[in-house]
Protein backbone atom coordinates (compact mmCIF):
# COMPACT_ATOMS: atom_id res chain seq x y z
CA UNK A 1 0.00 0.00 0.00
CA UNK A 2 1.32 3.85 -0.83
CA UNK A 3 3.02 5.49 1.71
CA UNK A 4 3.33 2.69 4.16
CA UNK A 5 6.67 1.83 6.01
CA UNK A 6 8.08 -1.35 5.65
CA UNK A 7 8.75 -2.97 9.13
CA UNK A 8 11.10 -5.37 8.24
CA UNK A 9 14.04 -2.95 7.20
CA UNK A 10 12.62 0.21 9.08
CA UNK A 11 12.42 1.74 5.88
CA UNK A 12 9.90 3.64 4.44
CA UNK A 13 8.53 3.78 0.86
CA UNK A 14 7.85 7.30 -0.36
CA UNK A 15 4.59 6.44 -2.02
CA UNK A 16 2.28 8.42 -4.01
CA UNK A 17 4.23 7.44 -7.33
CA UNK A 18 5.52 10.70 -9.03
CA UNK A 19 3.70 11.68 -12.28
CA UNK A 20 3.03 14.83 -14.75
CA UNK A 21 1.53 16.12 -11.41
CA UNK A 22 4.18 15.10 -8.85
CA UNK A 23 3.96 17.75 -5.98
CA UNK A 24 0.37 17.77 -6.12
CA UNK A 25 0.42 14.01 -5.33
CA UNK A 26 2.31 14.24 -2.74
CA UNK A 27 0.97 16.90 -0.59
CA UNK A 28 -1.90 17.09 1.99
CA UNK A 29 -3.61 19.51 4.27
CA UNK A 30 -4.89 19.71 7.82
CA UNK A 31 -8.97 19.03 7.31
CA UNK A 32 -10.24 20.50 9.93
CA UNK A 33 -13.92 21.46 10.77
CA UNK A 34 -14.75 24.72 9.26
CA UNK A 35 -13.48 23.55 6.19
CA UNK A 36 -15.22 20.44 5.83
CA UNK A 37 -18.04 21.34 4.01
CA UNK A 38 -15.89 23.15 1.45
CA UNK A 39 -13.78 20.85 0.99
CA UNK A 40 -16.22 18.00 0.36
CA UNK A 41 -18.71 20.24 -1.49
CA UNK A 42 -15.69 21.09 -4.46
CA UNK A 43 -12.59 18.81 -3.33
CA UNK A 44 -9.86 20.58 -4.51
CA UNK A 45 -6.70 18.32 -6.18
CA UNK A 46 -4.77 17.29 -2.83
CA UNK A 47 -2.26 13.96 -2.29
CA UNK A 48 -4.09 13.12 0.81
CA UNK A 49 -5.97 15.19 3.74
CA UNK A 50 -4.43 14.31 7.45
CA UNK A 51 -7.08 14.00 10.49
CA UNK A 52 -6.02 13.83 14.05
CA UNK A 53 -7.28 10.41 14.91
CA UNK A 54 -8.48 11.56 18.71
CA UNK A 55 -11.14 13.74 17.22
CA UNK A 56 -12.89 10.21 15.49
CA UNK A 57 -12.92 7.92 18.87
CA UNK A 58 -16.46 8.20 19.16
CA UNK A 59 -18.67 5.51 18.47
CA UNK A 60 -20.65 7.63 15.62
CA UNK A 61 -21.98 11.20 15.04
CA UNK A 62 -21.45 13.63 11.98
CA UNK A 63 -17.15 13.87 12.58
CA UNK A 64 -17.21 10.36 12.57
CA UNK A 65 -20.01 10.62 8.73
CA UNK A 66 -17.67 13.41 7.47
CA UNK A 67 -14.60 11.63 7.63
CA UNK A 68 -15.70 8.46 5.31
CA UNK A 69 -17.24 10.82 3.34
CA UNK A 70 -13.21 12.33 3.25
CA UNK A 71 -11.33 8.89 3.22
CA UNK A 72 -13.78 7.89 -0.31
CA UNK A 73 -12.21 10.99 -2.12
CA UNK A 74 -8.49 11.51 -0.48
CA UNK A 75 -6.48 8.79 1.04
CA UNK A 76 -6.36 9.68 4.37
CA UNK A 77 -3.60 10.04 7.38
CA UNK A 78 -4.27 9.53 10.62
CA UNK A 79 -2.27 11.80 12.59
CA UNK A 80 -2.00 11.08 16.70
CA UNK A 81 -1.74 13.36 19.26
CA UNK A 82 -2.82 10.97 22.37
CA UNK A 83 -1.31 8.00 22.28
CA UNK A 84 2.16 9.21 24.43
CA UNK A 85 4.31 7.05 22.75
CA UNK A 86 7.45 7.65 25.31
CA UNK A 87 5.19 7.16 28.79
CA UNK A 88 6.68 4.82 31.18
CA UNK A 89 3.49 4.19 32.46
CA UNK A 90 2.41 2.61 29.29
CA UNK A 91 0.16 2.92 26.49
CA UNK A 92 -3.48 3.14 27.56
CA UNK A 93 -5.32 0.12 25.75
CA UNK A 94 -8.52 2.13 25.68
CA UNK A 95 -6.70 4.43 23.62
CA UNK A 96 -4.98 1.46 21.67
CA UNK A 97 -8.51 -0.20 21.21
CA UNK A 98 -9.98 3.28 19.96
CA UNK A 99 -7.35 3.63 17.27
CA UNK A 100 -7.68 0.14 16.13
CA UNK A 101 -11.15 0.38 15.71
CA UNK A 102 -10.53 3.68 13.49
CA UNK A 103 -7.81 2.63 11.53
CA UNK A 104 -10.19 -0.62 10.90
CA UNK A 105 -13.31 1.50 10.13
CA UNK A 106 -10.70 4.50 8.10
CA UNK A 107 -8.05 2.05 6.39
CA UNK A 108 -5.80 5.11 6.27
CA UNK A 109 -2.74 5.99 4.02
CA UNK A 110 -0.28 6.66 6.79
CA UNK A 111 -0.59 6.24 11.12
CA UNK A 112 1.10 8.32 12.77
CA UNK A 113 1.89 10.47 16.29
CA UNK A 114 4.76 11.98 18.65
CA UNK A 115 7.76 11.17 20.61
CA UNK A 116 6.63 12.53 23.69
CA UNK A 117 5.07 11.20 26.82
CA UNK A 118 1.84 12.61 28.47
CA UNK A 119 1.01 9.78 30.78
CA UNK A 120 2.08 9.34 34.71
CA UNK A 121 1.00 8.56 38.03
CA UNK A 122 1.17 11.52 39.58
CA UNK A 123 1.16 9.91 43.60
CA UNK A 124 1.23 6.35 44.37
CA UNK A 125 -2.17 4.58 44.16
CA UNK A 126 -3.93 7.36 41.75
CA UNK A 127 -5.16 7.12 38.27
CA UNK A 128 -2.51 7.86 35.39
CA UNK A 129 -3.23 11.41 34.55
CA UNK A 130 -3.03 11.78 30.60
CA UNK A 131 -1.87 15.63 30.04
CA UNK A 132 -2.66 16.23 26.82
CA UNK A 133 0.11 17.80 25.45
CA UNK A 134 3.23 16.84 23.46
CA UNK A 135 6.03 16.25 26.57
CA UNK A 136 9.34 16.51 25.88
CA UNK A 137 11.31 12.85 26.62
CA UNK A 138 15.17 12.78 27.04
CA UNK A 139 17.20 11.24 24.32
CA UNK A 140 18.89 8.43 26.91
CA UNK A 141 18.93 4.76 26.38
CA UNK A 142 16.18 4.22 28.60
CA UNK A 143 13.57 6.51 27.57
CA UNK A 144 14.66 5.02 24.14
CA UNK A 145 13.65 1.65 25.17
CA UNK A 146 10.50 2.64 26.60
CA UNK A 147 9.79 3.91 23.02
CA UNK A 148 11.03 1.23 21.04
CA UNK A 149 8.35 -0.96 23.22
CA UNK A 150 5.68 1.12 23.23
CA UNK A 151 5.73 1.74 19.17
CA UNK A 152 6.06 -1.82 18.62
CA UNK A 153 3.31 -2.85 20.72
CA UNK A 154 1.24 0.00 18.56
CA UNK A 155 2.77 -2.22 15.34
CA UNK A 156 1.66 -5.57 16.91
CA UNK A 157 -1.88 -4.17 17.40
CA UNK A 158 -2.70 -2.18 14.80
CA UNK A 159 -0.60 -4.91 12.28
CA UNK A 160 1.55 -2.56 10.43
CA UNK A 161 4.10 0.00 11.03
CA UNK A 162 3.62 3.81 12.19
CA UNK A 163 5.85 6.81 11.66
CA UNK A 164 6.91 8.61 14.98
CA UNK A 165 7.32 12.59 14.92
CA UNK A 166 9.95 14.49 16.14
CA UNK A 167 8.95 16.91 18.70
CA UNK A 168 9.27 20.85 19.13
CA UNK A 169 10.03 21.26 23.29
CA UNK A 170 10.57 23.89 25.30
CA UNK A 171 12.94 22.49 27.49
CA UNK A 172 15.77 19.85 26.98
CA UNK A 173 17.67 17.39 29.39
CA UNK A 174 21.23 17.88 30.08
CA UNK A 175 21.66 13.83 30.90
CA UNK A 176 21.26 13.41 26.95
CA UNK A 177 23.05 10.41 25.65
CA UNK A 178 22.60 10.96 22.06
CA UNK A 179 21.46 13.48 19.63
CA UNK A 180 18.00 13.44 18.30
CA UNK A 181 19.22 12.05 14.94
CA UNK A 182 20.91 8.85 16.58
CA UNK A 183 17.86 8.54 18.49
CA UNK A 184 15.38 8.35 15.54
CA UNK A 185 17.54 5.99 13.83
CA UNK A 186 17.90 3.61 16.24
CA UNK A 187 13.72 4.33 17.16
CA UNK A 188 13.40 3.38 13.67
CA UNK A 189 15.96 0.41 13.13
CA UNK A 190 14.95 -1.69 16.77
CA UNK A 191 11.29 -0.68 16.13
CA UNK A 192 10.40 -1.09 12.78
CA UNK A 193 8.78 2.15 12.59
CA UNK A 194 9.67 4.94 10.37
CA UNK A 195 9.96 8.48 10.91
CA UNK A 196 7.34 11.82 10.49
CA UNK A 197 10.25 14.38 10.49
CA UNK A 198 8.67 17.95 11.33
CA UNK A 199 10.92 20.67 9.68
CA UNK A 200 9.07 23.16 11.53
CA UNK A 201 9.95 21.67 14.69
CA UNK A 202 13.68 21.19 14.00
CA UNK A 203 13.78 24.79 13.40
CA UNK A 204 11.96 25.64 16.37
CA UNK A 205 13.96 23.43 18.31
CA UNK A 206 17.22 25.21 17.13
CA UNK A 207 16.23 29.10 17.38
CA UNK A 208 15.23 27.94 21.17
CA UNK A 209 18.41 26.40 21.96
CA UNK A 210 20.40 29.60 20.46
CA UNK A 211 21.82 27.97 17.83
CA UNK A 212 24.17 30.55 16.35
CA UNK A 213 23.19 29.64 12.99
CA UNK A 214 19.79 28.14 13.12
CA UNK A 215 19.56 27.18 9.53
CA UNK A 216 22.74 25.17 9.13
CA UNK A 217 21.78 23.12 12.27
CA UNK A 218 18.65 22.09 10.75
CA UNK A 219 20.48 21.25 7.65
CA UNK A 220 23.07 19.16 9.97
CA UNK A 221 20.10 17.28 11.45
CA UNK A 222 18.52 16.46 8.32
CA UNK A 223 22.09 15.41 7.21
CA UNK A 224 22.30 13.52 10.14
CA UNK A 225 19.42 11.27 9.47
CA UNK A 226 19.77 8.22 7.25
CA UNK A 227 18.04 7.60 3.74
CA UNK A 228 15.01 5.94 3.55
CA UNK A 229 13.63 6.21 7.47
CA UNK A 230 11.79 9.24 6.66
CA UNK A 231 7.92 8.26 5.85
CA UNK A 232 6.26 11.91 5.48
CA UNK A 233 7.30 15.59 6.00
CA UNK A 234 5.39 18.13 7.92
CA UNK A 235 5.29 22.07 7.71
CA UNK A 236 3.77 24.74 9.46
CA UNK A 237 4.18 28.14 10.78
CA UNK A 238 5.78 29.42 14.38
CA UNK A 239 5.59 32.33 16.55
CA UNK A 240 8.14 34.16 17.74
CA UNK A 241 6.80 35.46 21.10
CA UNK A 242 10.36 36.76 22.41
CA UNK A 243 11.88 34.97 25.09
CA UNK A 244 10.51 31.67 23.32
CA UNK A 245 9.68 30.77 19.97
CA UNK A 246 5.98 28.27 19.97
CA UNK A 247 5.17 26.17 17.55
CA UNK A 248 1.79 26.95 17.52
CA UNK A 249 0.75 26.10 13.91
CA UNK A 250 -0.80 29.70 13.31
CA UNK A 251 0.41 31.21 10.52
CA UNK A 252 1.92 30.33 7.09
CA UNK A 253 5.40 28.39 7.15
CA UNK A 254 8.26 30.72 7.87
CA UNK A 255 11.06 31.40 4.89
CA UNK A 256 14.04 29.67 7.04
CA UNK A 257 11.58 26.73 7.57
CA UNK A 258 10.95 26.46 3.51
CA UNK A 259 14.75 25.90 3.17
CA UNK A 260 15.32 23.56 5.53
CA UNK A 261 12.44 21.46 3.28
CA UNK A 262 14.12 22.39 0.29
CA UNK A 263 17.16 20.40 2.17
CA UNK A 264 15.10 17.40 3.15
CA UNK A 265 13.05 17.06 -0.20
CA UNK A 266 16.73 17.22 -1.33
CA UNK A 267 17.91 14.30 0.83
CA UNK A 268 15.14 12.21 0.95
CA UNK A 269 13.40 12.70 -2.42
CA UNK A 270 9.87 13.56 -2.94
CA UNK A 271 8.33 12.78 1.00
CA UNK A 272 4.18 12.58 1.17
CA UNK A 273 4.22 16.21 2.53
CA UNK A 274 1.25 17.82 5.14
CA UNK A 275 0.79 21.73 5.62
CA UNK A 276 -0.42 21.65 9.22
CA UNK A 277 -2.67 24.97 10.74
CA UNK A 278 -4.36 24.43 13.64
CA UNK A 279 -5.07 27.64 15.23
CA UNK A 280 -6.32 30.51 13.48
CA UNK A 281 -7.47 28.60 10.77
CA UNK A 282 -7.36 30.66 7.82
CA UNK A 283 -9.19 30.38 4.40
CA UNK A 284 -8.64 27.25 2.94
CA UNK A 285 -7.36 29.20 -0.27
CA UNK A 286 -4.64 30.02 2.07
CA UNK A 287 -3.55 26.39 3.13
CA UNK A 288 -4.05 25.24 -0.22
CA UNK A 289 -2.14 28.14 -1.51
CA UNK A 290 0.86 26.72 1.19
CA UNK A 291 0.19 23.24 -0.12
CA UNK A 292 0.73 24.52 -3.61
CA UNK A 293 3.76 25.90 -2.47
CA UNK A 294 4.87 22.96 -1.40
CA UNK A 295 4.22 21.03 -4.34
CA UNK A 296 6.50 23.05 -6.83
CA UNK A 297 9.61 22.70 -4.64
CA UNK A 298 8.58 19.03 -4.21
CA UNK A 299 8.45 18.92 -8.40
CA UNK A 300 11.43 21.01 -8.57
CA UNK A 301 13.66 18.89 -6.41
CA UNK A 302 12.51 16.03 -8.51
CA UNK A 303 13.48 17.69 -11.85
CA UNK A 304 16.50 15.74 -13.13
CA UNK B 1 4.53 -6.41 25.77
CA UNK B 2 5.44 -4.83 28.79
CA UNK B 3 7.56 -2.05 29.23
CA UNK B 4 11.29 -3.02 30.38
CA UNK B 5 10.92 -2.56 34.07
CA UNK B 6 14.82 -1.63 34.03
CA UNK B 7 14.00 1.62 31.99
CA UNK B 8 11.27 3.02 34.14
CA UNK B 9 12.58 4.29 37.20
CA UNK B 10 14.82 7.06 35.90
CA UNK B 11 12.01 8.34 33.21
CA UNK B 12 9.19 7.55 35.27
CA UNK B 13 10.12 9.86 38.08
CA UNK B 14 11.58 12.45 35.91
CA UNK B 15 7.98 12.29 33.66
CA UNK B 16 6.28 12.04 37.41
CA UNK B 17 8.21 15.29 38.22
CA UNK B 18 7.34 17.20 34.77
CA UNK B 19 4.02 16.47 34.72
CA UNK B 20 3.88 17.88 37.61
CA UNK B 21 6.22 20.66 37.35
CA UNK B 22 4.07 21.95 33.87
CA UNK B 23 0.81 21.90 36.19
CA UNK B 24 1.96 24.34 38.63
CA UNK B 25 5.98 25.91 37.51
CA UNK B 26 7.92 26.22 40.66
CA UNK B 27 11.79 27.37 40.54
CA UNK B 28 13.34 24.66 43.20
CA UNK B 29 11.94 21.59 41.08
CA UNK B 30 14.23 22.93 38.40
CA UNK B 31 17.09 21.73 38.99
CA UNK B 32 16.35 17.93 40.07
CA UNK B 33 15.12 17.50 36.74
CA UNK B 34 18.52 17.41 34.98
CA UNK B 35 16.94 20.77 32.72
CA UNK B 36 19.69 21.85 30.16
CA UNK B 37 18.10 25.48 30.17
CA UNK B 38 18.64 28.00 32.73
CA UNK B 39 16.31 28.49 35.27
CA UNK B 40 14.23 31.62 33.99
CA UNK B 41 14.04 30.31 30.23
CA UNK B 42 12.71 26.85 31.72
CA UNK B 43 10.35 28.40 33.89
CA UNK B 44 9.10 30.24 30.60
CA UNK B 45 9.25 26.90 28.52
CA UNK B 46 7.29 24.95 31.92
CA UNK B 47 5.00 28.54 31.36
CA UNK B 48 4.15 27.77 27.55
CA UNK B 49 3.41 24.15 28.43
CA UNK B 50 0.74 25.32 31.68
CA UNK B 51 -0.34 27.88 28.88
CA UNK B 52 -1.42 25.49 26.56
CA UNK B 53 -3.22 22.93 29.22
CA UNK B 54 -5.43 25.88 30.40
CA UNK B 55 -6.47 26.63 27.08
CA UNK B 56 -7.42 23.39 26.13
CA UNK B 57 -8.98 22.81 29.45
CA UNK B 58 -11.53 25.41 28.78
CA UNK B 59 -11.72 24.91 25.33
CA UNK B 60 -12.91 21.22 25.67
CA UNK B 61 -15.11 21.90 28.51
CA UNK B 62 -16.71 25.13 26.72
CA UNK B 63 -17.24 22.59 23.04
CA UNK B 64 -19.13 20.49 25.87
CA UNK B 65 -20.99 22.68 28.51
CA UNK B 66 -21.98 25.47 26.35
CA UNK B 67 -25.30 26.27 28.36
CA UNK B 68 -22.92 26.59 31.55
CA UNK B 69 -20.32 28.35 29.89
CA UNK B 70 -23.12 30.75 28.67
CA UNK B 71 -24.58 31.10 32.09
CA UNK B 72 -21.45 31.82 34.21
CA UNK B 73 -19.56 34.39 31.92
CA UNK B 74 -16.31 33.54 29.94
CA UNK B 75 -14.17 34.65 32.81
CA UNK B 76 -15.90 32.80 35.57
CA UNK B 77 -15.54 29.67 33.20
CA UNK B 78 -11.98 30.13 32.39
CA UNK B 79 -10.95 29.72 36.01
CA UNK B 80 -13.52 27.05 36.71
CA UNK B 81 -11.94 24.83 34.09
CA UNK B 82 -8.18 25.60 35.24
CA UNK B 83 -9.54 24.36 38.59
CA UNK B 84 -11.17 21.81 37.38
CA UNK B 85 -8.18 20.24 35.52
CA UNK B 86 -6.26 20.48 38.70
CA UNK B 87 -9.14 18.51 40.75
CA UNK B 88 -10.02 16.14 37.87
CA UNK B 89 -7.46 16.21 35.06
CA UNK B 90 -8.04 13.95 31.75
CA UNK B 91 -7.19 10.54 32.41
CA UNK B 92 -7.80 9.61 28.53
CA UNK B 93 -6.04 11.08 25.86
CA UNK B 94 -9.11 11.97 23.87
CA UNK B 95 -10.86 15.30 25.43
CA UNK B 96 -14.10 14.75 24.19
CA UNK B 97 -14.26 12.37 27.03
CA UNK B 98 -13.49 14.51 29.98
CA UNK B 99 -15.43 15.75 31.56
CA UNK B 100 -18.09 13.68 32.43
CA UNK B 101 -17.69 13.88 36.75
CA UNK B 102 -17.87 18.31 35.53
CA UNK B 103 -21.94 18.63 36.74
CA UNK B 104 -21.18 16.89 40.13
CA UNK B 105 -18.05 18.81 40.87
CA UNK B 106 -19.94 21.56 40.00
CA UNK B 107 -23.00 21.29 41.60
CA UNK B 108 -21.14 20.85 44.86
CA UNK B 109 -18.80 23.86 44.38
CA UNK B 110 -19.36 26.79 46.85
CA UNK B 111 -18.50 29.55 44.68
CA UNK B 112 -21.41 28.52 42.32
CA UNK B 113 -23.84 27.86 45.51
CA UNK B 114 -26.24 31.26 44.38
CA UNK B 115 -26.93 29.00 40.94
CA UNK B 116 -28.35 25.60 42.15
CA UNK B 117 -28.79 24.61 39.10
CA UNK B 118 -25.78 24.96 37.27
CA UNK B 119 -25.35 21.30 38.22
CA UNK B 120 -28.25 20.07 36.21
CA UNK B 121 -27.68 22.28 33.59
CA UNK B 122 -24.17 20.90 33.25
CA UNK B 123 -26.08 17.43 33.30
CA UNK B 124 -28.10 18.57 29.99
CA UNK B 125 -24.83 19.73 28.48
CA UNK B 126 -22.93 16.44 29.17
CA UNK B 127 -26.14 14.28 28.09
CA UNK B 128 -26.16 16.55 24.36
CA UNK B 129 -22.47 16.02 24.51
CA UNK B 130 -22.80 12.16 24.51
CA UNK B 131 -25.82 11.70 22.26
CA UNK B 132 -23.92 13.42 19.33
CA UNK B 133 -20.96 11.08 19.90
CA UNK B 134 -23.33 7.85 20.50
CA UNK B 135 -23.09 5.04 17.34
CA UNK B 136 -25.21 5.65 14.61
CA UNK B 137 -27.80 3.16 14.11
CA UNK B 138 -30.70 2.61 11.66
CA UNK B 139 -34.60 1.93 12.08
CA UNK B 140 -35.64 -1.78 12.02
CA UNK B 141 -38.79 -0.82 10.66
CA UNK B 142 -39.17 -4.57 10.15
CA UNK B 143 -39.14 -5.36 13.94
CA UNK B 144 -42.51 -3.12 14.30
CA UNK B 145 -44.84 -6.24 12.81
CA UNK B 146 -43.68 -7.77 16.19
CA UNK B 147 -45.90 -4.97 18.05
CA UNK B 148 -49.23 -6.99 16.18
CA UNK B 149 -47.83 -10.80 16.75
CA UNK B 150 -46.18 -11.06 19.78
CA UNK B 151 -47.09 -10.46 23.94
CA UNK B 152 -46.14 -7.03 24.88
CA UNK B 153 -44.65 -8.63 27.75
CA UNK B 154 -42.31 -10.20 25.63
CA UNK B 155 -41.25 -7.03 23.70
CA UNK B 156 -39.00 -4.23 24.72
CA UNK B 157 -39.01 -0.81 22.62
CA UNK B 158 -35.48 0.35 21.77
CA UNK B 159 -34.40 3.77 21.89
CA UNK B 160 -31.89 5.21 19.77
CA UNK B 161 -27.93 5.02 21.10
CA UNK B 162 -27.31 7.99 23.01
CA UNK B 163 -31.14 8.93 23.88
CA UNK B 164 -31.04 10.04 27.55
CA UNK B 165 -33.88 11.00 29.98
CA UNK B 166 -33.34 13.57 32.63
CA UNK B 167 -35.18 14.55 35.25
CA UNK B 168 -34.56 17.86 37.30
CA UNK B 169 -35.54 19.42 40.31
CA UNK B 170 -35.16 22.63 37.75
CA UNK B 171 -36.41 24.04 34.52
CA UNK B 172 -33.20 23.04 32.38
CA UNK B 173 -35.24 22.95 29.67
CA UNK B 174 -35.94 26.44 29.91
CA UNK B 175 -32.65 27.33 30.65
CA UNK B 176 -30.86 25.65 27.97
CA UNK B 177 -32.98 27.21 25.43
CA UNK B 178 -32.84 30.72 26.50
CA UNK B 179 -29.06 30.39 26.88
CA UNK B 180 -28.61 28.55 23.41
CA UNK B 181 -30.91 28.59 21.28
CA UNK B 182 -33.19 31.77 21.38
CA UNK B 183 -31.11 34.48 23.55
CA UNK B 184 -33.79 37.34 23.64
CA UNK B 185 -35.02 38.77 26.38
CA UNK B 186 -38.60 37.28 26.30
CA UNK B 187 -36.43 33.65 26.41
CA UNK B 188 -34.70 34.72 29.92
CA UNK B 189 -38.05 36.70 31.55
CA UNK B 190 -39.12 32.51 30.61
CA UNK B 191 -36.11 31.52 32.69
CA UNK B 192 -37.16 34.11 35.36
CA UNK B 193 -40.72 32.77 35.45
CA UNK B 194 -39.91 28.97 35.45
CA UNK B 195 -37.45 29.63 38.35
CA UNK B 196 -39.55 31.81 40.51
CA UNK B 197 -42.49 29.02 40.47
CA UNK B 198 -39.96 26.38 41.18
CA UNK B 199 -40.60 24.50 37.95
CA UNK B 200 -39.01 21.19 37.39
CA UNK B 201 -38.40 19.87 34.05
CA UNK B 202 -37.92 16.55 32.20
CA UNK B 203 -36.57 16.07 29.00
CA UNK B 204 -35.51 13.30 26.16
CA UNK B 205 -32.01 14.10 24.99
CA UNK B 206 -32.61 12.46 21.45
CA UNK B 207 -30.71 12.97 17.86
CA UNK B 208 -32.35 15.10 15.01
CA UNK B 209 -30.33 14.46 12.45
CA UNK B 210 -26.73 14.74 13.44
CA UNK B 211 -27.92 17.72 16.23
CA UNK B 212 -29.11 16.03 19.70
CA UNK B 213 -31.99 18.28 20.75
CA UNK B 214 -34.00 18.51 23.64
CA UNK B 215 -37.85 17.53 23.91
CA UNK B 216 -39.63 18.25 26.96
CA UNK B 217 -41.59 15.73 28.71
CA UNK B 218 -44.81 15.24 30.48
CA UNK B 219 -44.78 12.85 33.61
CA UNK B 220 -46.12 9.86 32.08
CA UNK B 221 -43.90 10.60 29.25
CA UNK B 222 -41.04 10.64 31.17
CA UNK B 223 -42.34 7.26 33.24
CA UNK B 224 -42.46 6.04 29.82
CA UNK B 225 -39.03 6.48 28.55
CA UNK B 226 -37.51 5.46 31.85
CA UNK B 227 -39.10 2.37 31.51
CA UNK B 228 -37.85 1.50 27.80
CA UNK B 229 -34.05 3.05 28.54
CA UNK B 230 -34.40 0.11 31.64
CA UNK B 231 -35.25 -2.06 29.07
CA UNK B 232 -38.20 -3.25 30.61
CA UNK B 233 -41.15 -5.31 28.48
CA UNK B 234 -43.63 -3.08 27.17
CA UNK B 235 -46.30 -4.20 29.18
CA UNK B 236 -44.56 -2.85 32.41
CA UNK B 237 -43.42 0.11 30.83
CA UNK B 238 -47.26 0.45 29.88
CA UNK B 239 -48.42 0.29 33.27
CA UNK B 240 -45.43 2.29 34.65
CA UNK B 241 -46.93 5.16 32.29
CA UNK B 242 -50.29 4.94 33.85
CA UNK B 243 -53.60 4.88 32.03
CA UNK B 244 -53.18 8.89 30.77
CA UNK B 245 -50.16 7.60 28.36
CA UNK B 246 -51.24 7.78 24.59
CA UNK B 247 -48.89 5.26 23.22
CA UNK B 248 -50.31 5.32 19.61
CA UNK B 249 -49.61 9.25 19.74
CA UNK B 250 -46.09 8.34 20.83
CA UNK B 251 -45.28 6.00 19.06
CA UNK B 252 -46.44 8.61 15.54
CA UNK B 253 -44.18 11.33 17.42
CA UNK B 254 -41.65 9.00 17.75
CA UNK B 255 -41.48 7.25 14.34
CA UNK B 256 -41.15 10.39 12.36
CA UNK B 257 -38.96 11.84 15.08
CA UNK B 258 -36.81 8.92 14.42
CA UNK B 259 -36.50 8.11 18.15
CA UNK B 260 -37.05 4.52 17.88
CA UNK B 261 -34.43 1.88 16.81
CA UNK B 262 -36.69 -0.73 16.63
CA UNK B 263 -38.77 -3.53 18.52
CA UNK B 264 -36.86 -6.67 20.20
CA UNK B 265 -38.23 -10.36 21.86
CA UNK B 266 -36.90 -9.82 25.63
CA UNK B 267 -33.88 -12.48 26.06
CA UNK B 268 -32.90 -12.63 22.30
Amino acid sequence: MPGHVTAAAGSVQAGHELTGNAGVAGVGIGLRQPHYAQVLAAPPPLGFVEVHSENFFADGGAALAVLHRAREIYPLSLHGVGLALGSAAGLDPWHLDRLDRLVKRIEPVRVSDHSCFARAVLSPGQAVVHANDLLPIAFTDAALAIMVANVMQVQERLRRPMLVENLSSYVSFADDSMSEPEYFTQLCRRSGCGMLLDVNNIMVNALNAGAPDPLAACRSYVDALPLGIVGEIHLAGYVDAGEIVIDDHGSRVRPDVWRVYEHALKRFGPVPTLVEWDTGLPALDVLLDEAAHASALMVRAAAP
Amino acid sequence: MNIPNLAEPREAQRQRLLLAVFAAPAAGAVPALSIRELDARALRGFEAYRANAEALAERALGAVFATVQTMVGEDNFRHLAREFWQAHPPERGDMGEWGQTFPAWLGAHAAMAQWPYLGDCARLDLALHQNERAADAVFDAASLSLLESSDPALLSLQLMPGTALLRSAWPIATIHAAHCLDETQAAFVGVRAALDEQRGEQVLVVRKGWRAVVHRLGQAEADWSASLLAGTSLSIALESAGEAFDFAAWLSTALREQWVKGVAVLGD
